[in-house]
């Protein structure tokens, strides 16, 4: 038994990695994964990751993430998803908290995003609108330092997958400036591509990469950001 | 899902498409044609090896840095020489700075740098304009137009008054919306050795503003999230007073504590309201100030 799990891990990792939700998900799901990280600024540092995805009836699901880095940058978010079948797919709200807590640089960050969605079997698309106040860290009360309010930006996510959401196996490729764990300006798109496994009824492999380049918006793009993320998700 | 391919790559052709040749260049999204930051870190270190970094003498000790940025000339270059002419008759200026986007696109170079020839300075003094490359300096290869001309975007230069005050201005090049590993290196080594000088005043002077925070130019990008937070950090660690950027053409104050970030408008002669800011440097804390053209 050993041998075949550490065989689908290996197989796992050679997938691109993983999507956000799936389409169709009922079961309530506990997610773990490790992650290798890189960016110009921080250099190496690796990321651990729990989330929880409870399908709390057919028209709201819940989504909780928490994310520990070495680099001491950390995240906490909560995403509600009010959702309806439509003839074909499925529509849905998603109302997203995401709290960026930098320690490192002593800043917080508190996003609130409201996109419209709609998902079916081998795409998902959201569109909507964000708004981030940027809080220095320790806040000091007696000092006249400005909470910085960044009040309207875009946010989008298209995502599409090589097989239906249901399967027991799938890649996805998305574009989004959109992460379980950061909502970047408008003009800064993530690139993701993702893939899971599922070894049983309950028991799912997965792995996700992603790619941040910068200065695409100033026709000058260069690399600035990757990650490599591998774990497992238990679905009760 | 055909609508959607058919969207996506045409939003990839777009955002990837030189209007100079029309060359389509997908890759382009990921890896930009233009010199990139390590090209033109590596550029402008070579000209300071070579010429060190400029010491301005003031004329007292109290004077005045004139600032604009995003002249975008193109055709016409009304403001930006009215910005010339005010610097060079102020006799209490002997540092100008231009924030970046001095020209708007290929081929503006020479027309964009002439008045400096043509308008005369002060005799009663000397003066200096610096400069850092925008966006629009870099586009499509001109980095080398920039550098034949400007000569650097990463250095420091030092202002020294008559009783040998000295104050730091850090020129730092985020023309295409990143530090980079390498400038942000170097820029903690300024510091750090800037720590040991007991500068009166330390003001960085960047192209990219910080933060997003109105709506005034709908796509103009920054740095991303990560980058904006540690360099915030580092620079109020090192008690840097002044952050002066462009970019958004949007004037804009944001106090962080013991730094202040500003934005300066556009000077570019299509703007509705051009202006350029005038920071007075003395014993006290930097006071600044707009001139509406």
């Amino acid at each position: 038994m050993k041998k075949f799990t550490t065989i689908l891990l290996l197989f796992a990792a050679l997938l691109p990695a993983m999507a956000q939700v799936q389409y169709g998900t009922t079961q309530y799901a506990v997610r773990l994964n490790v992650g290798y990280l890189h960016n110009t600024t921080y250099g190496s540092y690796a990321g651990f990751d729990i989330g929880a995805f409870m399908p709390i009836n057919q028209h709201f699901e819940m989504q909780a993430d928490l994310r520990f880095t070495t680099a001491n940058t950390h995240a906490i978010g909560v995403q509600l998803r009010p959702k309806f079948a439509v003839p074909v797919g499925e529509m849905f709200i998603e109302n997203r908290l995401l709290t960026g807590i930098y320690a490192r640089d002593g800043f917080n960050d508190l996003t609130e995003a409201l996109a419209i969605g709609y998902r079916m079997e081998y795409v998902s698309v959201q569109l909507g609108m964000s708004t981030r106040l940027i809080i220095p860290s320790p806040y000091n009360w007696h000092e006249s330092v400005n909470i910085i309010v960044e009040p309207f930006n875009l946010c989008y996510r298209i995502e599409a997958f090589v097989r239906p959401q249901t399967s027991p196996w799938n890649i996805s490729l998305c574009i989004s400036n959109m992460t379980d764990y950061q909502i970047e300006r408008l003009w800064q798109p993530i690139f993701m591509a993702g893939g899971w496994y599922s070894i049983d009824e309950h028991w799912q492999v997965n792995l996700s990469a992603l790619c941040k380049p910068t200065g695409m918006f100033h026709l000058n793009a260069k690399y600035y950001a990757a990650e490599v993320r591998a774990g497992f998700a238990y679905n009760f | 899902m055909k609508k959607t391919i058919i969207l996506s790559t045409l939003v990839a052709l777009l955002c990837s498409c030189n209007p100079e040749t029309w060359d389509l260049n997908i890759t382009g999204m990921f890896s930009g044609s233009s010199a990139g930051i390590d090209q033109r870190i590596d550029d402008s270190f070579a000209y300071n090896d070579e010429h060190g970094f400029p010491l301005i003498n003031a004329l007292a000790e109290e004077y005045s840095a004139y600032v604009c940025t995003d002249t975008h000339v193109d055709f016409t270059r009304k403001y930006w020489e009215t910005f010339i002419l005010d610097y060079r008759h102020d006799i209490s200026c002997p540092i100008a700075i231009h924030l970046g986007d001095l020209i708007n696109a290929q081929r503006h170079w020479d027309f964009m740098r002439r008045p400096l020839d043509s308008i005369p300075v002060n005799s009663a003094k000397k003066d200096t304009l610096l400069a850092v490359a925008g966006n629009h300096d870099l586009y499509f290869n001109q980095w080398s137009e920039y550098l034949r001309l400007w000569k650097r975007s990463t250095y420091y230069a030092i202002v020294r008054t008559p009783l040998g005050k000295r104050d730091l201005y850090i020129f730092l090049d985020t023309g295409e919306g990143i530090l980079g590993q390498r400038q942000t290196e170097w820029l903690k080594q300024t510091l750090n050795w800037a720590d040991t000088q007991a500068f009166r005043h330390i003001v960085v002077c960047t192209h990219t503003h910080l933060f997003k925070r109105d709506t005034s130019q709908g796509h103009t990008s920054n740095m991303p999230l990560e980058e904006t937070y540690a360099l915030i950090h580092l620079l109020k660690q090192h008690n840097v007073e002044l952050f002066l950027s462009g970019h958004d053409h949007s004037r804009e104050v944001t106090n962080l504590g013991s730094l202040t970030a500003i934005i300066i408008d556009a000077l570019n002669d299509a703007e509705p309201n051009p202006a350029y800011l005038i920071a007075t440097m003395n014993d006290e804390p930097i006071k600044y100030r707009f001139v509406n053209l």
